[in-house]
């Protein structure tokens, strides 16, 4: 598939070494050469130093002729003409990296349509959707869903006292028949498990099961459920904003925590609902001041990870029950996940996920993905005819690399065992290390 | 690459490099069975030694392939430096075998000569009496000029899937000439497949270009190997001369000169983009070098009363020019009878070369571009302090980094000229010849050493100089930086 990049940013540069390990090709515009030359000798891909938003640039990018146009450059309206030339170029696919809900409004749908955006990454809304599933269910670390709950993906760190801690697979497997143990995130790594493999205390369990049975899994994991209300933040960011302002709002009492003074007279336009405080949360009086002693949660969105996550232990510290923290950088992940940081936000993983989406949807109508640190989930439609519904999954030879963990037929979630025999139009939910996605999906066409 | 694997990884992934260079050599082995072939469909006794060579190179790439297990397969820089420098080394080697053992009889001092001399297609032979070699032997010489004029890591790179990453990308890196390198297509192994096809394309062409002059298919062959790769090898003692033909010259210069444009650039002629094309600064001043060169050829043949028909003011020193600048070495009857200016002026052709990204040799015009017009921004800004000039090739602004690089590497490649010459005078070889020949060789041009001295050629140097000039002409094919960055502490420390 021939994607094109517009903007070598952060996002940009991510998305491009992903899908260039994906093995597709990929075209990355930007104006500063410097950014592009790193990328250009390091990765193989191909990059050229032009204007995202002319025609020309973009002509020479081959947009005319591309599969899938992505716009991630730092402007929203930049984004938006560069998908629009590229559409009126001939791109068959656009997306446009937005920061205002304005563009996903679906009232406004069809006129962004008429511009030439199919599809919008926003990352701070997937963000704030994804911090308020945190705070509902605080004892999961990631939450993915399916079919509006058929399925569920949960992830799950294992407490000391857990019973599950230092059983094998093959024993849970025996007596829990309603539970997958899709994946174990230990460490800095993350790994498909066998029947052999032990769990232990400490380690990321991706379970994925029913919706009728995910009530039992926090007992069974050893989590205890919280019931969050009073949440503090720190950082007045757009993503901030975002969470403050979502259709959930009125679940939970957001308080504010802003070092900046200017920043805190516009939050107070912005967030009208919340309380604002004007201080620099890292000090511990400020802290105090602001409640932490009666918060339930404590949400570090600066642009700083390191801030972030070092507030967050203080919050633990000061018996906060859940805390969240944008990382963004994405070797501090695994490291935020070891000390226990509860839910980490990227929006560089947040992008990824809709990008993968939208590259499914070329084979599927509404695929949903979700882009972890080293692995993916996604949501794939097995096709009439394709080499993984002919046999048993036992028969499968499927790589080590990858596992299929439930299905929805007919509306119906189910776990896949052995025996299993996918059928066509059936909706797999398959969890893949970082880099294989390319290879499941070639098993379902 | 996870973090756990950067702890535990040596500076160099050896095991990786070995089963790379492993199916390298395997296809180096396949090669050889074409001069195998060509030696048993004329009934000479060379088939066999061709034939072992050629076994011998598929088992151990075998062997080294499957033996070989490395623990990731992550290449980084110092892997894809390493590589490429020790991908050419190894096929020299392998290449050289057949000189030993076949007809050739070649000591092992001018048999890895000769094998390097192809491969970075400088085209200088010591291989004497070219007339009684066998054709197994003259296929032979042509397909590694042929294999290394576009590049042995390009030619993998086109055909095996495996090295379609990252770590190929280091490799591209490490083996194609040009300060930049122009990717035409998104991944790796689509642009070296265009490359190649183009390559072969212009080769089919030119093969049956000269077959339909007075050149039989053997012979056309050979020298369409030796002409698109700009090596310089012929399969007759006299080289060229041996057919006299005008027409045959004419299509030479043709092929020569697009031999030395950037293949990239004639790719992006093919698709019709001729905007590119014509604001390419550097092929303008590739035209413009020859034209200049061609008047003052002219006046100085004139002025030295060699004109002998209208072939001597025109054929005869365009086909001189074109094959000096190209790196390619075939010369015209009696250019030594030009004199010292025209020789003078092949000197600076031999250092230009042509075109970034085409297969000729010397310090590519692209560079030059980059050092004059600096020079002539630092000279703008003695009169004018403040004024802000940038460089500017192909109508886009070079960053001064890059500038920078580019002066680093022409003051880097005089050195290695001046060193290897002095080296060679040391040796007892007469100074011009030994300046002439480092500089020939680590320009790739293959221009024999006797010019001063005309008859005799590189076969006259002690063996010492023979290795010290295929040491140089190495450095000159991967453009110095890939083959000196390995001899460096830096290197071999974290």
């Amino acid at each position: 598939m021939k994607i094109v990049i517009a903007g070598s940013g952060e996002v940009g540069s991510h998305l491009a070494k992903l899908l260039s390990a994906e093995e597709q090709d990929i075209c990355l515009v930007d104006e500063d050469s410097r950014k592009l030359a790193v990328l250009d000798a390091n990765y193989n891909l191909m990059t050229l130093e032009a204007n995202p938003t002319s025609f020309a640039g973009l002509r020479e990018a081959g947009a005319g002729s591309c599969d899938l146009f992505i716009a991630v450059t730092p402007f929203e309206s930049n984004n938006i003409v560069a998908c629009s030339i590229a559409r009126n170029l001939g791109a068959r696919r656009t997306v446009a990296r937005i920061d205002t809900y304005d563009f996903m409004d679906p009232r406004n749908a069809t006129h962004v349509a008429h511009m030439g955006v199919d599809s919008v990454i926003y990352p701070e809304y997937f963000a704030a959707q994804e911090i308020i599933t945190s705070l509902r269910r605080s004892w999961a670390r990631i939450w993915f869903e399916l079919h509006d709950g058929c399925i569920i993906l949960a992830g799950v760190r294992l407490p000391e006292n857990s019973p599950l801690a230092g059983m094998q697979l093959k024993d849970f497997a025996f007596t829990n028949r309603h539970f997958h143990v899709s994946a174990i995130k230990r460490n800095h790594e993350t790994i498909i498990p066998r029947g052999g493999d032990r769990m232990e205390a400490g380690d990321i369990l991706y379970f994925t099961t029913t919706r009728d049975h995910i009530a039992d899994l926090p007992e069974l994991a050893g989590k205890t459920r919280h019931s969050i209300r009073r949440v503090l933040i720190m950082g007045g960011s757009k993503m901030a904003i975002r969470l403050v302002n979502s259709d959930e709002r009125d679940e939970f009492k957001f308080t504010i925590i802003e070092s900046d003074p200017a920043i805190c007279a516009r939050l107070t336009h912005k967030c009208p609902d919340c309380e604002i405080i004007q201080g620099d949360a890292r000090d511990t009086d400020v802290l105090v001041e602001a409640g932490i002693a009666d918060a339930d949660a404590f949400v570090a969105l600066t642009p700083n990870s390191e801030t972030n996550i070092l507030t967050c232990l203080t919050a633990k510290e000061f018996g906060v029950k859940k805390t969240v923290a944008e990382v963004e950088n994405i070797q501090f992940i695994a490291q935020a996940e070891g000390l226990n940081i509860g839910t980490v936000i990227n929006k560089k993983l947040l992008a990824s996920s809709t990008i993968f989406q939208t590259l499914l949807a070329s084979d599927t109508s509404t695929p949903k993905c979700l882009a972890l640190a080293d692995a993916e989930v996604a949501e794939i439609e097995a096709r009439a005819g394709s080499r993984i519904t002919r046999t048993p999954v036992k028969e499968i030879a499927l790589s080590r690399d990858m596992t299929l963990a439930g299905l929805i037929r007919d509306g119906q979630g189910m776990l896949i065992t052995g025996n299993t025999v996918i059928e066509p139009g059936d909706r797999v939910l398959v969890f893949c290390l970082a880099g294989a996605l390319h290879k499941v999906e070639k098993m379902f066409i | 690459m996870e973090l756990r694997h950067i702890k535990n990884r040596s500076l160099v992934n050896f095991r990786m490099l070995v089963r790379i260079l492993g199916w390298l050599l395997g296809i180096e082995g396949v090669f050889m069975l074409f001069p195998a072939a060509t030696s048993a469909f004329y009934g000479e006794s060379d088939y066999l030694p061709f034939l072992i060579v050629a076994c011998l190179a598929l088992f151990s790439g075998a062997v080294m392939a499957r033996r070989s297990k490395p623990r990731f397969e992550h290449l980084g820089r110092r892997d894809g430096y390493l590589l490429t420098a020790s991908v050419w080394v190894v096929f020299s080697v392998f290449g050289m075998l057949p000189f030993i053992f076949s007809s050739a009889q070649a000591s092992v001092s001018d048999a890895f000569f000769e094998a390097m001399s192809g491969f970075t297609t400088t085209g200088a032979s010591v291989l004497v009496g070219t007339e009684n070699l066998s054709h197994g032997v003259h296929l032979w010489r042509a397909m590694m000029q042929w294999v290394g004029g576009m590049g042995i890591i390009l030619f993998t790179l086109a055909i095996i899937p495996m090295l379609n990453h990252s770590g190929g990308m280091q490799m591209f890196n490490a083996e194609v000439t040009g300060i930049t390198h122009d990717k035409i297509q998104p991944r790796i192994s689509q642009t070296a497949k265009s490359l190649w096809t183009i390559y072969l394309v212009l080769t089919v062409v030119l093969v049956l270009l000269l077959w339909a002059g007075p050149m039989n298919l053997f012979e056309s062959v050979c020298h369409a190997f030796g002409t698109i790769s700009t090596g310089g090898y012929s399969t007759s003692p006299d080289s060229i001369h041996a057919w006299d033909s005008v027409y045959i010259k004419i299509v030479m210069i043709i092929f020569m000169f697009l031999g030395g444009v950037n293949f990239a650039l004639i790719y992006r002629f093919i698709h019709g983009d001729f905007h590119t094309f014509r604001r390419n600064d550097v092929l303008r001043t590739y035209l413009i070098v020859i034209g200049l060169t061609l008047v003052m050829f002219v006046i100085s043949i004139i002025y030295r009363r060699q004109v002998y028909d209208w072939q001597s003011v025109t054929v005869d020193p365009l086909f001189q020019i074109v094959s000096t600048i190209t790196s390619t070495g075939f010369t015209v009857v009696n250019f030594e009878n030009w004199g010292s200016f025209v020789l003078a002026v092949t000197f600076v052709l031999m250092f230009s070369g042509a075109c970034a990204g085409s297969t000729s040799g010397g310090a590519k015009i692209d560079r030059l571009l980059y050092l004059f017009k600096n020079a002539h921004n630092e000279i703008y800004r003695c009169i004018h302090p403040r004024a802000i000039r940038s460089v500017k090739v192909n109508g886009k602004v070079v960053n001064t980094e890059l500038v920078n690089k580019v002066i680093a590497f022409l003051c880097i490649y005089m050195l290695l000229v001046v060193g290897g010459g002095i080296i060679l005078a040391s040796m007892g070889v007469p100074v011009v010849d030994a300046f002439f020949s480092a500089f020939s060789c680590l320009s790739n041009t293959g221009l024999g050493a006797g010019v001063t001295g005309v008859g005799s050629g590189y076969e006259i140097l002690p063996d010492a100089a023979k290795w010290v000039l295929s040491a140089l002409m190495l450095v000159g094919r991967l453009e110095i930086f890939t083959v000196l960055v390995i001899l460096t502490p830096t290197f071999w420390r974290h």
